[in-house]
């Protein structure tokens, strides 16, 4: 038998706006909860505090000028970013690019993949109330933007990629290096399964909260591990392989609950594949040239071109529009955090407050990308 | 409960680890080579005077319009010491609209503007982080002694650069 | 009572006010340095030597800063909540020994009128929610209300196990009992319940529900500032304070463990004072390092999680607790038998929690499909 605990109750809805000054909606998001006491009625996401019109301003800067607006989208994985306009302006002038300077890209994106997923996971401690697994994951990331530093000269913002190759060949001790951080990165790692994944107030915070099936996930259009938690293998290295991607062996890590435990969990097994590809990536590495033969300004042909590549939080698309001048003629970018948020008001039905948080956390948004 | 424990012994040896900090203003960590800091112009000890002509590549080509510089005629030039017809008269980058992306080293053709080690904003006046063509030089000399930078010509092929791949230029 | 007796309460309540903000800053410093060891951190150090001095130096600053009142906030319940919180608090004070006659004022009820006293400062929570005409402080206000109201039920249970052991509500009384055997080893169960019902009741993770940075952004303290923020500071160490030393007291057997030590300097000295302080402050500190063990791990429970824990499993247990007690006096059983009782249910529980965890919602959902495979099927 169930009661309405409200019957009778003259009770108000109560309106409450979380952000875009809140610790936890991960930027400038806000949202607005219709609360009925601790549970969420309704919740309408607002976006656009960070709009920096990323897209307009690509039409009036040069090719190599807007590979600095991608490193601003997703700004906690500059090199996939990087990658997928470079991608797609390489597609228009069909350029090949050398072997050595494709295995580098893939090296350092999928590094850039586990610094991104590192601080997914530590912010995702954060929403749940645990303070310490900021602190671990962000001591293996600062690891990996020291690396970056070696390789790029930047921490963050490397415009290290450039069309047609890399800006200039990894430092000589870069071998040395990579074995040195890889065995402390897996065991960083696995430090920080063992101090959250399993912890038994963590599991009753995300198990079985805002579950999506695999149908529903694909209807709004999710990618990424938010949509492989729900079992659906898609992941554009596989699907789609770019670069060197298809010569790698490595797992694809699919969930079946769809549950913000499995949303969380997918992201922590893919940086262990990551570390695999890199491995064998380092083992496959050519010697040669990392950059191509081709003028210093680089100007497309007339036409236009869509490339996706996957990015740590799903799919990134470009689509490329060039009228044969130095100056793309527009740029449209397919932010895969922009298209997972869709379904928050679906994932936040029946859910509370704390829950809200913890929900948003999961979906692993970047407010630079969904804003652009 | 025992996931708990785990999370529990977990946070226990790590504490009797070394902490991982560094007492950032009196201890700081080791400078990559290639590190990119804010832009400096280089000095041409050979000559006395700077690389820069002041020929507004850079100008052009950032993508945050952060610099602004003047020509003028090179009077070393006409002393003959200089090869230099043009130099630079006045330089100035706002540090602060600068996004550290190094397309201007790129671009530069006279090996005028490099990357240095400074990374630090904060200054004690109100414009402290516009600067002229002289602390610019001052701050790009310090930085070249300290990285033991060398011009391009002098440089072994394949250490820096995209450069060191040949660039041909293609007729359009 | 006559006025030299009320002037010596008045001088010791004074004495205790300092004690106590000193202790305070202690814990904030011990709680960063350690909360910062247990991050490979090193916490704060450049304020004093080891960073000793960074506690004062955030007085200070909270002092000195402005005191700023939202301007819808019902300004007199705004302004009097921090004191309803500081107050009973502090009052708990009044009669916890810290050694054998070292207290302000021995009381028959002691026990009684603490339990009764650390109850009473929901009300300013609850005040400092509603006056400060901000929606979350609302939501955190009467999160602290329910969770704190819940969470007593048990805290009294076990405190009345516990002097049905003792036959005593004086806590230097109770003490004094545990000289041959701590009560933690005699009823574990009751140890353990006081333990996680205590760290509700100051709100420490995993349960800081009322005041949860993440999702109500520091609940009913949201727009408080300055000095009025300080006093609820204030309150909230000196209350996990509080719920250390009275563990220390009421399981570990307070200062009994230092007897032949004491003996051996005459019990009646100041040395002896200083021994018996010296042993429940040290045991004190060491449960309030724990408290930070668990909050430098730990993440936090949900609202309706933590009233379910609440009523469905530790009110009935505490239940539990004073029926095995009265059991183990009415028959005078030997003391053996209430400690295996007391094991063989917290036993039952953690299997009962690990075959929890051991089956369906909680067992790994994850599986891994090799790349290699799903590029041949496309």
């Amino acid at each position: 038998m169930t009661t309405d605990p409200n019957e009778g109750a003259n009770t108000l809805e109560m309106m409450i706006n979380m952000g875009p000054q809140h610790p936890s909606t991960h930027g400038v998001f806000r949202m607005v909860l219709h609360l009925d006491g601790e549970r969420v009625v309704r919740v309408e996401p607002h976006i656009g505090y960070l709009h920096r019109g990323s897209e307009k301003l690509s039409e009036g800067e040069s090719y190599a000028q807007v590979i600095t607006l991608f490193d601003r989208l997703d700004y906690v994985s500059n090199f996939n970013n990087e990658l997928v306009f470079c991608m797609a302006a390489e597609k228009l002038m069909s350029i090949d690019v050398p072997e050595r300077a494709q295995y580098i890209r893939v090296i350092l994106c999928e590094l850039n993949r586990i610094a991104s997923h590192l601080l997914y996971y530590g912010t995702y401690g954060l929403d749940t109330g645990a303070i310490t697994p900021i602190l671990y994951s962000f001591r293996e990331r600062e690891r990996i933007q020291n690396l970056f530093e070696a390789v790029s000269g930047a921490r963050m913002m490397h415009n290290f990629i450039r069309i047609g190759g890399l800006k200039q060949d990894v430092p000589e001790d870069f071998r040395e290096r990579m074995d040195r951080l890889l065995p402390q990165l897996r065991q960083g790692i696995d430090e920080c399964d063992r101090l959250l994944s399993h912890s038994e107030i963590f599991l009753a915070r995300t198990r079985g909260i805002a579950r999506i099936s695999a149908e529903d996930a694909i209807r709004w259009g999710m990618t990424g591990p938010a949509l492989r938690a729900s079992g659906v293998l898609e992941d554009v290295r596989v699907t789609e392989p770019y670069q060197v991607y298809d010569r790698f062996d490595f797992d694809i890590p699919a969930g079946t609950m769809g549950d913000c435990w499995d949303r969380y969990y997918v992201p922590l097994e893919e940086m262990r594949q990551s570390l695999r590809i890199i491995q064998q990536a380092m083992e496959q590495m050519p010697d040669g040239p990392v950059m191509t033969t081709m003028r210093r300004i680089a100007r497309p042909p007339k036409g236009e071109v869509y490339v996706q590549a996957e990015n740590p939080r799903g799919a990134i698309g470009v689509y490329l529009v060039s009228d044969g001048s130095e100056k793309p003629y527009r740029v449209k970018v397919r932010p895969p955090s922009f298209c997972n948020l869709q379904a928050l008001p679906y994932l936040m039905r029946d859910a509370y407050v704390a829950d809200a948080v913890v929900i948003l956390g999961s979906l692993d948004i970047i407010l630079g990308e969904v804003d652009r | 409960m025992f996931g708990n424990l785990k999370g529990l012994l977990m946070t226990f040896k790590t504490t009797l680890r070394k902490p991982v900090t560094a007492q950032y203003p009196k201890e700081r960590l080791p400078i990559e080579p290639r590190r990119m800091g804010f832009p400096m112009l280089m000095w041409d000890k050979n000559v006395g005077e700077p690389y820069c002509t002041a020929c507004m590549v850079c100008i052009r080509e950032c993508p945050t319009q952060c610099m602004s510089a003047n020509m003028k005629d090179n009077p070393l030039q006409a002393e003959g010491k200089s090869a230099r017809r043009k130099i630079v008269e006045s330089f100035e980058i706002n540090i602060g609209r600068c996004i550290l992306c190094g397309i201007c080293v790129d671009v530069c053709n006279f090996d005028a503007i490099e990357m240095s080690y400074e990374t630090e904003l904060s200054t004690f006046v109100r414009n402290g982080r516009r600067m002229d063509l002289r602390e610019l030089l001052e701050r790009g000399t310090g930085w070249q002694e300290q990285s033991g930078w060398k011009p391009k010509k002098e440089r072994q092929p394949a250490k820096r650069g995209p450069e060191a791949e040949a660039k041909v230029e293609e007729p359009t | 009572m006559n006025w030299l007796d009320l002037g010596l309460v008045v001088v010791g309540l004074g004495l205790l006010l300092g004690a106590l903000s000193a202790v305070v800053l202690s814990l904030v410093w011990l709680e960063r340095k350690f909360l910062g060891r247990l991050q490979m951190r090193l916490g704060p150090m450049v304020v004093g030597p080891y960073g000793t001095l960074q506690s004062v130096a955030d007085g200070v600053k909270l002092i000195l800063k402005e005191d700023i009142r939202p301007d819808w906030a019902d300004i007199r319940v705004f302004w009097v909540a921090p004191v309803l919180v500081f107050v009973p608090i502090f009052m708990v004070w009044l009669t916890i020994p810290f050694g054998p006659g070292l207290v302000v004022q021995s009381l028959d009820l002691g026990l009684f009128y603490v339990t009764a006293f650390l109850v009473t400062s929901i009300v300013g929570l609850v005040m400092a929610g509603w006056g400060s005409a901000n929606k979350y402080a609302v939501l955190g206000g009467l999160r602290a209300a329910g969770q704190l109201i819940s969470y007593e039920i048990p805290v009294i249970m076990v405190v009345a196990a516990v002097a049905m052991l003792a036959q005593s509500l004086n806590l230097e009384v109770i003490v004094a009992k545990q000289g041959a055997l701590p009560y933690a080893i005699l009823m574990p169960l009751g140890f353990f319940l006081f333990f996680v019902s205590g760290l509700a009741e100051v709100g420490r993770t995993p349960f800081d529900i009322y005041e949860a940075d993440s999702e109500v952004v520091g609940g009913p303290f949201v727009e408080y500032s300055g000095p009025h923020w300080a006093v609820f500071f204030l309150a909230e160490y000196i209350n996990t304070f509080a719920v250390s030393i009275l563990t220390a007291l009421l399981f570990l057997g307070g200062w009994n463990w230092s007897l032949t030590l004491r003996d051996l300097v005459g019990l009646d000295s100041l040395w002896a004072q200083a021994i018996a302080l010296a042993e429940v402050l040290i045991k004190t500190y060491a449960i309030f390092l724990v408290i930070v063990w668990i909050r430098g791990t730990f993440p936090r429970i949900r609202i309706d999680q933590l009233m379910a824990l609440g009523w469905k499993g530790l009110v009935p247990l505490s239940f539990l607790v004073v029926l095995l007690n009265g059991f183990y006096l009415f028959y005078r059983l030997p003391e053996w038998s209430l400690v295996a009782a007391n094991l063989a249910v917290l036993g039952g529980l953690f299997a009962y929690l690990y075959r929890r965890a051991q089956t369906a919602p909680s067992a790994p959902t994850i599986q891994r499909f090799p790349a290699r495979e799903l590029r041949r099927v496309r």
